[in-house]
């Protein structure tokens, strides 16, 4: 198994070399450019919000590779007929996820802390990180990674795929509280993001990087919504690589 | 007589014919017009399944930014509302001029539909300007249900006055010539691409189309008014509100040379020969 999954890191990380400072270019360029552009929207931005937009770019960072590029990255395997070289290899599929969830991780971690740097000058805000970012970056991007392969995976029109990660964007830039607070949403959105992930995502990664923004019974809640979603994600891309056609 | 001759023949002396054919070249005004009238039929036709979607998607991203970026600013007096209000139609004529009519001519050049229809019998002229009539024409009705839309989720009233009709048009048509003439000008499909994507995040959090001018830091406010982006979003606010616009003139002149620029882009391309 390990082995197989050091040999399934080392093809992926081959895979992509080309495309890996690319990559991390455009995610730091991403998160930077969120950062400095939000707070253009506001002639004085308050602190509070600035704190929202600090600690919710990292959300996105750690989310973009394996939840909106993994779906494209697939289609055009499956264009190119790569998918089913890959599908081919005598690796269990679980490692193959696995593998692509630490190469995915690779570009992502240099800009979420670039993110934070800039946030940190430009706003001049004080973090108080403690340990529990580590779990709180696991959690963020293993399921963020895992929606993104049950996604990539389970549809198999290229055209629905590009649908499907353009209605993500949206949805995690404009109506989940991630970069901003609940409180600003309208109450039907505030209880729909209950349910979905995102929201509990900033919440967790927020909890990690801030005091009293997030209480420990919500970050509580917000690791049980986080793995629950992960679980599914996880169950459905297992029943969809694994069946044969 | 073999084909070359008569083809030469015809060159040389139009108005000849040849068998009973006419080969006399045909021009004028006249020709122009049927041709054009021809491409319209041809343009409509060859993309009645996408014109829907891109008049949706329009109206989508721009009603649906100007709910977005109320989420993000949280409480806000009547003034930013109206600046993202009157922002919003500007976002959906760039979505379409800058961002969907780029991705349609990548795609067309892709498919080598462009070879097609430059060797049509019509002249390219016609065939440039069916496109812009109706990517023009498509992107007003995106307009005004657009701030129909963001008026109504905001509560407040506009007062159009009648430069909505000189705002629409000449906002709809440059963003449409600048989008074409840039997407043809560059060869590649890929740095269309790529110039496109760069754009969408430009305009949405570093442009000052909902918010003012002066929010911006000094060099990029200098940047903006050289560029199109801020005086369209400058005419079209003029064309709904009062007393928010100064310098209208200068922005009207600026997005017509845009739009000539854009025009004078596509000529260049369009009237070489492989």
């Amino acid at each position: 198994m390990a082995h197989a999954y050091w040999e399934m890191c080392n093809w992926e990380y081959r895979n992509l070399r080309m495309f890996l400072p690319m990559l991390t270019s455009v995610l730091v360029l991403q998160g930077a450019g969120l950062v400095l552009g939000i707070g253009l929207f506001f002639h004085h931005i308050p602190p509070s919000a600035a704190l929202y937009v600090a600690t919710g770019v990292p959300v996105l960072n750690l989310l973009t590779l394996g939840l909106i590029f993994e779906p494209q990255i697939v289609a055009d395997r499956r264009a190119e007929g790569s998918y089913e070289f890959l599908r081919s290899m005598p690796v269990p599929r679980s490692m193959m996820m696995l593998a692509w969830y630490t190469v995915s991780l690779v570009p992502s971690l240099p800009a979420l802390v670039l993110s934070l740097v800039v946030a940190v000058a430009r706003y001049h805000l004080h973090l108080a990180v403690s340990p529990a970012i580590i779990p709180a970056i696991v959690a963020t991007s293993l399921t963020g990674t895992l929606l993104g392969y049950a996604l990539a995976h389970g549809i198999p029109s290229p055209m629905v795929t590009r649908l499907a990660s353009t209605t993500l964007i949206f949805i995690l830039f404009g109506f989940s509280p991630i970069m901003f607070p609940a409180s600003q949403l309208p109450a039907w959105l505030v209880s729909a993001n209950r349910w979905l992930p995102f929201g509990s995502m900033a919440t967790i990664i927020r909890s990690a990087l801030v005091h009293g923004l997030a209480t420990p019974a919500g970050a509580g809640r917000a690791y049980v919504t986080v793995c629950a979603w992960g679980a599914l994600a996880a169950l459905v891309s297992a029943r969809v690589v694994r069946h044969r056609r | 007589m073999s084909a070359v001759s008569t083809a030469a023949g015809a060159a040389g002396a139009a108005g000849a014919t040849a068998g009973g054919l006419s080969l006399e070249v045909r021009h004028g005004p006249r020709h122009w017009l049927g041709s054009y009238v021809a491409m319209l039929r041809f343009d409509l036709a060859a993309q009645r399944t996408w014109l829907p979607m891109f008049l949706v998607m329009q109206v989508m991203f721009g009603t649906g930014m100007a709910i977005i970026y109320g989420f993000y600013i949280g409480h806000m007096p009547v003034s930013a509302a109206l600046f993202i209000v009157s922002g919003a139609p500007a976002l959906a004529v760039i979505t379409t001029g800058m961002v969907g009519v780029p991705t349609m001519v990548g795609e067309r050049k892709m498919s080598g539909s462009w070879d097609f229809i430059w060797s049509l019998p019509v002249p390219r002229s016609a065939s440039v300007a069916s496109t812009f009539t109706v990517y023009t024409v498509l992107t007003i009705p995106g307009i005004v249900v657009t701030l129909l839309f963001a008026s109504w989720r905001y509560g407040l009233h506009l007062h159009p006055n009648p430069s909505v009709v000189p705002a629409f048009v000449l906002a709809s048509l440059m963003a449409t010539s600048v989008g074409f003439g840039m997407a043809q000008a560059i060869r590649s499909p890929f740095v269309t691409n790529v110039i496109v994507n760069v754009l969408i995040f430009v305009v949405l959090l570093f442009s000052p189309v909902v918010f003012p001018i002066s929010q911006l830091p000094g060099w990029l406010a200098e940047v903006h008014r050289i560029l199109p982006i801020y005086h369209l979003a400058q005419v079209l606010r003029a064309s709904v509100t009062t007393g928010l616009v100064s310098g209208l003139a200068l922005s009207y002149a600026v997005l017509i040379a845009w739009t000539v620029a854009g025009w004078a882009a596509a000529a260049w391309v369009i009237g070489r020969r492989h």
